[in-house]
């Protein structure tokens, strides 16, 4: 009797404890995953290697061509001056508005941006030369306002800064070393129209954020 | 125009789907002649490899005619007869830099999946599933190629087309295999799989300096055809312990290098089969090592064992323990196409090797339903259904 009575104890014990584990590992996972807060703003960094060496990728953000072909699909960029920028983007949450933001270089491989008139959201850009020949990484950082909640729902949208932050490193990268976006959208398919509406949705979100 | 197209699981149909254009610089359309089949069509035919959509052309093996060019494109001109790597790769990248082409960096505009299921992306590959990117497949008409200066290389004359489409993927797959065993000469190499990869991957070892190549698989029409052409020893692994063998044909050393040409459906004799297709068919395991873990188990103390055979997600009962204790050199992956097809271009050309006998049944586009079935299943010898969209 006093055997399987604490036999069950035990189990009870174990059980709990292994809840309290998972539950602890489940909490901190989400911790990892959510970005870093300071003073009210969420802070995420992101960077991606470029296989060039840094001049190559200054000379990449004053090729005007290049450049603007790069935003073609999401921003405009004007140049007021030698180190002020204004860039107007679509705001990608709310249907039809925009947003301006103004950029500065602050440095060699250095610039900054904020947003002036759209969601609160400010950032830098520093290019550092990557170990073993391996070209450029660009590194960047992102400010913006939102909360646990607006999070997710951006996350789950596909519109939340952070993954645009990161198909933007993608695209620029690409850009840098091939010369193109590839692009397989509307590639020939035995799909009805209906069925290729769902497949764009899929392919979306199999394209969007991403490591970068 | 007409195109092979993916239905739903095993279900294939020839439809009418648009035509391929040029959508970047470096495009270029090639009007296909010969697109071959694949063992790992079946992994994408049978839903084992996840991510394919109805509609989705199949086919990544495949030669043709340049019919259009991007402005972009410097090396070919329309009318060149070409063979196309299966793999895409942007050649500016690291990777493509160094001849890793099968991990361009920018090949794959969706690259979202397989960064979840194995931490980072690959490159995107024709005609295989979105997760590889979502690129339309070679089994049509027509077939749009990017970066045709990096993937498309012009086919010397005399070389049939049936011969030169394997150019495209067994054979610098088997190429592959054979170069990560790192032979050196004398060796003796033990080939798991007499499918179109295998075979050229025995062929491979042969040409890199094995002694002896030994193939393993039980279709003794796959088996008798290996023998014959290339003049390798067999093990029929239905009627024969394959590790005894083995070890009995090396008088106890062991090969010294295993390639593993069989991939995921791989079959088996026994208990451990059983288990493994259970689990598969619940897809609580996507793959069924089988040849991978004897190759483990066969490979001699500090032997190479090179796997090309297509896995996907996690595998179960893998003998790390004779892979660390053996200490054991281990080597995979898809395979870098441009790094090998010139060289493989040139073999070709002065006879070499001669991998036409794959194609033991070429077909229309129209048959391409039947022709993949005939190879799932092996039947009437078959190697590899060549189809002829022209
Ligand atoms: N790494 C790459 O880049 C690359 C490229 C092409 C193909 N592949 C893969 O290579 C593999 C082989 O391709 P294929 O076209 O030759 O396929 P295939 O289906 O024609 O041949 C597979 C062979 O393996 C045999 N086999 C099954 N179970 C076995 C076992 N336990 N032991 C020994 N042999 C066994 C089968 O009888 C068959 O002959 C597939 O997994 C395919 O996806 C990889
Ligand atoms: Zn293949
Ligand atoms: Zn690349």
């Amino acid at each position: 009797m006093m055997g399987s009575n604490g036999g069950r104890w035990a189990l009870l014990g174990a059980a709990t404890v292994t809840a309290v584990g998972v539950g602890r590992a489940v909490a901190r996972r989400r911790r990892r995953h959510q970005p870093d807060e300071q003073d009210g703003w969420y802070v995420v960094r992101r960077g991606v290697t470029v296989d060039r060496p840094i001049e190559a990728v200054i000379g990449f953000w004053t090729d005007r061509e290049r450049l603007d072909r790069a935003l073609a699909e999401w921003a405009t960029l004007e140049q007021i001056d030698d180190e002020h920028w204004r860039c107007v983007a679509p705001d990608t949450s709310g249907a039809g508005t925009e947003w301006r933001a103004e950029l500065t270089v602050t440095g060699p491989g250095r610039l900054s941006w904020r947003v002036t008139d759209g969601p609160e959201q400010q950032g830098t850009v520093a290019l550092v030369p990557a170990p073993q020949g391996r070209g450029t990484e660009i590194r960047a950082e992102l400010r913006y306002r939102s909360g646990p909640v607006r999070r997710a729902l951006g996350l789950a949208g596909g519109h939340e800064p952070d993954l645009r932050l990161r198909d933007t490193l993608r695209r620029v990268k690409s850009l840098i070393e091939c010369g193109q976006v590839i692009d397989t959208r509307h590639d020939p398919s035995g799909r009805s129209r209906a069925q290729e509406r769902v497949t764009d949705k899929m392919r979306e979100r199999l394209s969007t954020g991403g490591r970068a | 125009m007409r195109a092979l197209c993916w239905e739903g699981v095993g279900k294939l149909k020839v439809r009418d789907v648009p035509e391929p254009t040029v959508r970047a610089d470096g495009d270029i359309i090639v009007k296909v002649r010969a697109s071959s089949v694949c063992g790992s069509d079946l992994h994408l035919i049978n839903g084992f490899l996840p991510a394919m959509r109805e509609g989705d052309i199949l086919g990544h093996e495949f030669m043709g005619e340049v019919v259009e060019t991007g402005p972009g494109v410097r090396r070919l001109a329309v009318g060149d007869r070409v063979v196309v790597g299966s793999v895409v790769a942007c050649g500016g990248c690291w990777y493509c830099r160094t001849e890793q082409y099968s991990l361009c960096d920018n090949s794959n505009p969706q690259p979202v999946f397989t960064e979840k299921l194995w931490g980072h992306s690959p490159a995107g590959i024709i005609g295989y599933s979105h997760a590889a990117g979502g690129y339309s497949g070679s089994h049509a008409e027509y077939v749009r190629v990017p970066f045709g200066d990096i993937g498309a290389f012009k086919v010397p004359d005399g070389v049939p087309d049936d011969s030169v489409v394997f150019a495209s993927d067994a054979l610098p797959t088997g190429w592959m295999a054979a170069d990560f065993c790192g032979l050196t000469g004398g060796e003796v190499v033990a080939v798991w799989g007499a499918g179109g990869v295998g075979q050229m991957a025995a062929r491979a070892a042969q040409l890199l300096g094995a002694e002896r190549v030994i193939m393993v698989d039980r279709l003794p029409q796959r088996l008798a055809a290996a023998a014959n052409r290339l003049g390798v020893e067999t093990i029929n692994y239905a009627e024969t312990d394959v590790l005894e063998a083995l070890r009995e044909m090396t008088a106890g050393r062991g090969p010294d290098a295993c390639i593993e040409a069989v991939g995921m459906e791989a079959h088996d004799v026994g208990p451990a089969y059983a288990y493994d297709r259970v689990k598969q068919a619940t897809r609580s395991q996507l793959d069924r090592p089988t040849s991978v873990r004897q190759a483990i188990m066969a490979a001699r103390k500090g032997g190479t064992v090179s796997i090309v055979g297509v896995y996907a997600g996690f595998v179960d009962k893998f003998p790390l323990g004779a892979a660390m204790n053996k200490a054991l050199v281990l080597r995979m992956g898809q395979m870098h196409a441009q790094r090998y097809i010139p060289m493989l271009l040139d073999r070709l050309a002065t006879g070499e090797i001669d991998p036409g006998y794959l194609a033991t049944h070429p077909m229309s586009l129209e048959q391409g339903a039947r022709g993949y079935e005939i190879f799932e299943k092996k039947q009437d010898g078959c190697l590899r259904t060549v189809l002829h969209p022209a």
